[in-house]
């Protein structure tokens, strides 16, 4: 054999190897997406380095989008059916821009030195006044970014501070979680953040975070943040006696525990309410965004959106509350996307805009930054809408009638589980697999949800949903077939 | 605005054809690959035979124009006169003659009703020109290199369509489109024309109206007055009665079903549109080849269609062959050969020819393929001509049946290497690619930066390209597959020119390319690539910058005023920290740079301790901020600037000069701090706001310090004026000087002023 051969076939058949170890292999299902969420791309002048790190819609209908380089755009025109849009140059030189928030009158921009409050004041089109908002928190390393939300119905603001280098907490408060009320007091109110990647809210109201994989983070997590609640990286201990109003640091959790054990033994820990499968979900997730397009962005209302920069592609997620605690699940939703995603935001016509860049970090987007823009195209896909847990199993809700043959199959419904241990290290593998067995299942009458009943529900354990063998009434298969439900808590039967 | 027109273009345009010619599919005329029944296949879809007849194939059938908006767009002049004989009024269309049986009077008058009704319909926005500066010769320029002559005829400097035959003449569009018009379809033509034949070309608005006022010259058309509703009722019976409706539904809720022709199975293959004379049948102009190519195809007995020959119709129906080679068909004619540039012809014909189609089903992973046909993914930005976008509707298989033709097999398989040998195999890849091995980046951008040379491909797009099989196959031999290509191989016979690299091993240098290049963003950039760092540049107002810096900490602000003044506030302690004449700065921008800035040109640097105190007396030692280091990384003294009595606030830009003035709390004194600037000074201007009278302390100097005069002190390289009887200079314990000013506030307002000047 000749030395060329063989390079062929190692290139040939280790590819989805080698891939694994970078970003991971794609889904494949980008082709079938394309009929019902097809993928615009928004022009972006070639003078003008749009790298969005946060959204905001403007009262006049147009969208601030706020970029790493630290500059705010106005843009009108996404929503044209060719978009072609105007930027106009709002503000410039803030310090990355990782959060946007309209209110009474003036921008919000979280920035790495603070929440700034941007105002036009002798309504030219720009901002000509800065206010320092709040700059409770220390910044020392280039890596200390800090995330921003919009505002609570009282007017709140809430910041998320990743950690320094995102490994330690050199500079006061780095790793916590900051409430900036609308008198301007800044609060903490959360310490435990590793490295966030957008912070915001669920349908109900709940505030949530985007957490990485690392140090106590096996896979990236949305966390809920409950106010004196620590979110599991205890490296920033050190700083609760700059916040009297938490209390005493909590115990540190033993390393090498599962939280589900750890958060008994510590009250103020918080389990992550969605953990997103290393890879199989993405790698880097970052902002996210609640769908409340009333419907014109097809049947995921009130649902999580968010993006994932090593991937570039967008996941799902639904989240409940059970005997107190967080959870929920995360689906699959679109791969494809031109860059790494940094953020997502809903425009007024129901559209989704991502955007971000694939600087300085492994991405699988080609383009160096980027916006697109995500309709539905109106065609119905047959998707997982959304797993809820029962007593003794779950509700698997889908966004369009299952056709009975396979519906009624226990043998259809393959739950799977695994946890991970919660410790130091960084990353980590699921482990502690298992195998309920479905006793049964039933369809409603519409048939729009299967009933489950397990065997056995493990606490603690994410329950992967592979249901490849499930039609929908005119035979087709499922769009995406994975679900993946983290269960902390099982609900008592009543 | 209304464009900018052409000298004397309007009188060149306005002759044009006035003969009778048969419908034109460009495709067919250039080297195709089609035999006579697959013609007539390709016809019978051109022509939407299966619009009337029941029983042909209506796949991949040429939608008609969407009219819905017909009223808004079109003048009725036009439609009066296209719809009484459009072969004649658009040389090449497919549009038959549904009147032809009619007499000369009666054609124009049911011509007339009808344009009136469609001049009725308005179901959508009026066209309307962009803002800016329509210029034709820009319209021009495009239309000669875009490859908008791929299909349409080039013109000469009067004008003029220089080719007459195998092209779709545009001489009819004087006077066809109202104002506007024309520039908005080309901008988003497959909204009106969905499927594809003329292809979105990418252009912007601007660049779609300016090839409209270069191709309709100055457009003087105006709406017409309605028309009767009478004659609108008469044109919407003859719409229909005419069976216009078979192949036009413009009205969404007066959907009429078309009237049936007869069936293929009862066809008379010599009558009808096939007849030399159609009579009442629609006329379509077709010439006798056109005829029997038709005929031959309904002849035969129809099979399912190999997956070749469906790429084969798709490339030609669509034209891909005017640009592409596939095999041994299609291509650049030499005609158009000068059409098509770049703006890196030092690359040879592949920087401005585009790509050979041959075997393209294994060279690309469909995924991408399909980014190219759908999404309009480019990776060739130095070519002129542009890829179209046809639609996803009839192209939906294409990227499949390449995927299923094309077959490049690899010859063995063997297992992936190990892990241990990664590190070695990234320098391998990483020297391969530098100035010191193969130096690829000399011709080819790199993970978006550009070539020092020539700005070939981005080779950093290869992995998501791909398919590694055809990749390694074509860097041993890059000319077998591209015939006339500059790039050179460097494992000729698959042996490896580099022997020092990887062992001179052919499959694991590629291999370590390969790998590379599925890093993505995150691989090392080749020794030779240039870095440009990003330079902030000042024109005619201030700008204000924020980023970490050496020179003014983590809240940095770096302020440049025009004329070359620059300096830096620490925000997080409020001092006025760096100063420099020239440019302003530099930004890291590079890899995961969050921005950090330097000053482009030598800067002094001032202390970055807090600035102001207050107090009735300084502290005898002036608080120094905390320093953190590698041994002891936690800020030790997080409180320090707010221990102090300092709150940075924000800060407010001139309207005119952009010039930041800052704000920030000493105490419970409000301070505002701005500056001016001149040739090589700074003068800073503070006002004070306090609530009660008192006493604050800036530290404005320190370093080796002399006292000029009572108001003028000294460093080596800086000059600073205080205001009259506050300064104190007095010694630091761990070396040089400080100059304290003391600055007794009233109640209320007041100001105080501080001059930098610049000694070098």
């Amino acid at each position: 054999m000749n030395s060329s051969a063989k390079f062929l076939a190692i290139a040939f058949l280790s590819l989805p190897v080698a891939h694994a170890e970078e970003v991971g292999e794609r889904w494949g299902t980008a082709d079938k997406e394309r009929e019902f969420y097809p993928i615009v791309d928004v022009p972006i002048p070639q003078e003008l380095v749009i790298e969005a790190g946060a959204f905001e819609t403007l009262p006049d209908g147009r969208i601030a989008v706020g970029t790493r380089h630290g500059d705010v755009y106005f843009v009108s025109g996404i929503d044209d059916a060719k978009p072609q849009p105007k930027y106009h140059l709002f503000a410039s030189g803030l310090d990355e821009i990782f959060g946007l928030a309209w209110k009474d009158g003036s921008l919000f921009v979280t920035h790495s030195a603070e929440l700034t409050k941007l105002t036009d004041t002798n309504r030219d089109g720009t901002a000509d006044r800065y206010d320092v908002v709040s700059d409770a928190w220390g910044y020392g390393t280039y890596h200390e970014y800090a995330f921003g939300s919009k505002p609570d119905p009282q007017g709140n603001l809430y910041v998320a501070l990743g950690l320094s280098s995102s490994y330690h907490s050199h500079q006061l408060f780095r790793g916590w979680a900051f409430k900036v009320t609308p008198e301007g007091k800044s609060i903490p109110i959360a310490s435990g953040l590793r490295s966030p990647g957008g912070i915001g809210f669920n349908e109900s109201g709940a505030l949530f975070y985007m957490e990485s994989q690392g140090p106590w983070n096996p896979a990236c997590s949305l966390k809920h943040i409950k106010e004196g609640g620590f979110t599991g990286h205890p490296i920033s201990f050190n700083w609760y006696e700059y916040a009297p109003n938490m209390g005493k640091a909590p115990e540190v959790p033993k390393s090498g525990s599962k939280i589900i054990i750890e958060k008994e033994r510590i009250p103020q820990l918080e389990p992550y309410a969605v953990i997103f499968p290393y890879i199989r979900m993405g790698r880097s997730l970052s902002g996210f965004v609640i769908d409340g397009t009333s419907g014109k962005f097809g049947p995921f209302e009130n649902q999580i959106f968010l993006g994932d920069y090593t991937q570039s592609i967008l996941v799902r997620a639904t989240t409940e509350q059970v005997n107190g605690v967080w959870q929920g699940a995360c689906y699959p939703f679109r791969e494809g996307l031109s860059t790494g995603i940094l953020n997502t935001h809903f425009t007024p016509a129901g559209n989704l805009i991502c955007g971000g860049t694939n600087r300085g970090w492994p991405v699988r987007g080609l383009k160096p930054y980027a916006l697109e823009r995500l309709a539905w195209s109106g065609k119905m896909p047959f998707e997982i809408e959304r797993v809820t847990v029962t007593p003794d199993g779950f509700n698997i809700k889908f966004t369009k009638p299952v056709a009975e043959a396979e519906g009624v199959k226990t043998a259809t419904y393959k739950v799977t589980t695994f946890t991970h241990k919660y410790a130091q290290g960084y990353g980590g593998p699921e482990v502690d697999l298992t195998a309920p067995n479905v006793k049964s299942v039933e369809i409603s009458e519409d048939g729009l949800t299967a009933t489950i009943t397990l065997d056995a529900m493990t606490k603690g354990h994410v329950h992967e949903f592979d249901l490849r063998d499930l039609r929908d009434r005119d035979g087709e298969e499922l769009l995406h077939r994975h679900a993946y439900y983290t269960l902390n808590e099982v609900p008592s039967s009543k | 605005m209304h464009p900018r027109t052409l000298p004397s273009l309007a009188l060149l345009l306005s002759g044009g054809f006035c003969f009778a010619a048969p419908p034109v599919v460009p495709g067919l005329h250039g080297k195709h690959p089609l035999d006579e029944t697959q013609t007539g296949r390709l016809l019978i879809g051109e022509l939407r035979c299966a619009a009337c007849h029941e029983g042909m194939d209506a796949s991949n059938m040429k939608e008609a124009p969407d009219l819905s908006n017909a009223g808004a767009r079109l003048t009725r002049e036009y439609m009066e006169k296209f719809i009484a004989d459009p072969a004649a009024t658009h040389h090449g269309t497919t549009m038959p003659n549904v009147l032809a049986a009619e007499t000369p009077e009666k054609r124009a008058a049911i011509a007339g009703d009808i344009a009136a009704y469609l001049t009725s319909l308005k179901d959508g926005p009026a066209p309307a020109f962009p803002e800016g500066e329509i210029d034709p010769y820009d319209g021009k320029e495009l239309f000669h290199s875009a490859g908008c002559v791929a299909c349409h005829s080039p013109r000469d400097e009067a004008t003029r369509e220089v080719l007459k035959n195998g092209v779709v003449s545009l001489s009819h569009l004087p006077g066809k489109h109202l104002p506007a018009a024309l520039g908005e379809f080309l901008h988003a033509p497959l909204a009106i024309r969905p499927s594809g034949r003329m292809p979105d070309m990418k252009l912007s608005k601007m660049e779609a109206h300016s090839l409209a006022a270069y191709l309709e010259g100055e457009n003087k058309t105006k709406p017409a007055p309605p028309a009767e509703a009478a004659r609108i009722d008469a044109g919407r019976k003859a719409f229909q009665a005419h069976n216009c409706t078979a192949c036009h539904q413009p009205e969404k809720d007066a959907n009429t079903p078309p009237l049936a022709a007869k069936p293929l199975a009862k066809l008379d293959l010599t009558g009808g549109c096939l007849s030399e004379k159609p009579g009442k049948a629609p006329d379509f102009q077709l010439s006798a080849a056109q005829r029997d190519a038709i005929r031959e195809n309904l002849g035969i007995k129809r099979d399912e269609i190999a997956a070749n020959d469906r790429i084969n119709i798709h490339l030609t129906r669509l034209n891909c062959i005017a640009c592409h080679v596939r095999d041994d068909f299609g291509g650049v004619s030499p005609k158009l050969d000068d059409f098509f540039h770049s703006t890196e012809e030092s690359l040879g014909n592949d920087s401005r020819i585009p790509p050979p189609l041959t075997l393209t089903g294994a060279k690309l992973r469909p995924e991408w393929m399909r980014k190219v046909l759908y999404d309009g993914a480019v990776v060739r930005p130095y070519m002129k001509t542009r890829m179209p976008q046809y639609g996803e509707k009839g192209l939906s298989d294409l990227a499949d049946l390449f995927a299923e033709t094309d077959k490049l097999e690899p010859l063995v398989e063997l297992a992936p290497p190990e892990r241990e040998s990664q590190p070695q195999m990234r320098d391998g890849a990483h020297d391969l690619l530098g100035d010191q091995g193969l130096n690829c980046i000399a011709c080819h951008n790199y993970n978006g930066k550009e070539s020092p040379g020539m700005k070939g491909i981005d080779l950093m797009t290869t992995y998501e390209r791909l398919q590694p099989t055809w990749f390694y196959q074509y860097m041993i031999a890059p000319a077998k597959f591209r015939p006339g290509i500059i790039m050179p191989s460097y494992w000729p016979q698959g042996k490896a020119v580099r022997t020092d690299i990887l062992d001179g091993d052919t499959d694991r240098q590629l291999r370590a390319l390969w790998d590379n290049f599925s890093l993505g963003r995150s691989a090392r950039d080749p020794s030779g690539l240039r870095s440009e760092p990003s330079k902030l540049v000042v024109a005619d107002k201030t700008v204000t910058y924020r980023g970490r810096s050496g020179v003014a900490g983590y809240r940095g602000i770096a302020v440049g005023h025009p004329g070359g003044m620059n300096f830096a506030f620490n925000a997080e302690y409020g001092s006025l920290t760096a100063i420099w004449k020239g440019e302003y700065v530099r930004v890291n921008w590079q890899g995961q740079g969050a921005g950090d800035f330097a000053p482009l040109s030598p800067h002094i640097q001032l202390s970055q301790d807090v600035a102001f105190l207050n107090g009735a007396e300084p502290p005898s030692v002036w608080p120094a901020h905390p320093v953190v280091t590698k041994e002891a990384p936690v800020n030790p003294d997080p409180l320090y600037p707010r221990n102090h009595g300092y709150a940075f606030l924000g800060y407010s830009l001139d309207t005119k000069t952009s010039i930041p003035t800052f704000r920030y709390r000493c105490g419970e004194t409000l301070i505002e701090d701005t500056t001016k600037a001149a040739e090589k000074s700074l003068e800073r201007t503070f006002t004070f706001t306090a609530p009660a009278a008192e006493t604050l302390w800036l530290r404005a100097l320190t370093g080796d310090i002399k006292a000029v005069s009572e108001t003028v002190f000294q460093t080596a390289d800086l000059r600073i004026t205080v205001p009259l009887k506050s300064a104190t200079l007095r010694p630091i314990a761990s070396g040089g000087m400080e100059l304290l000013l003391k600055i007794t506030l009233p109640k209320g307002k007041s100001n105080a002023a501080l001059g930098y000047e610049l000694l070098r």
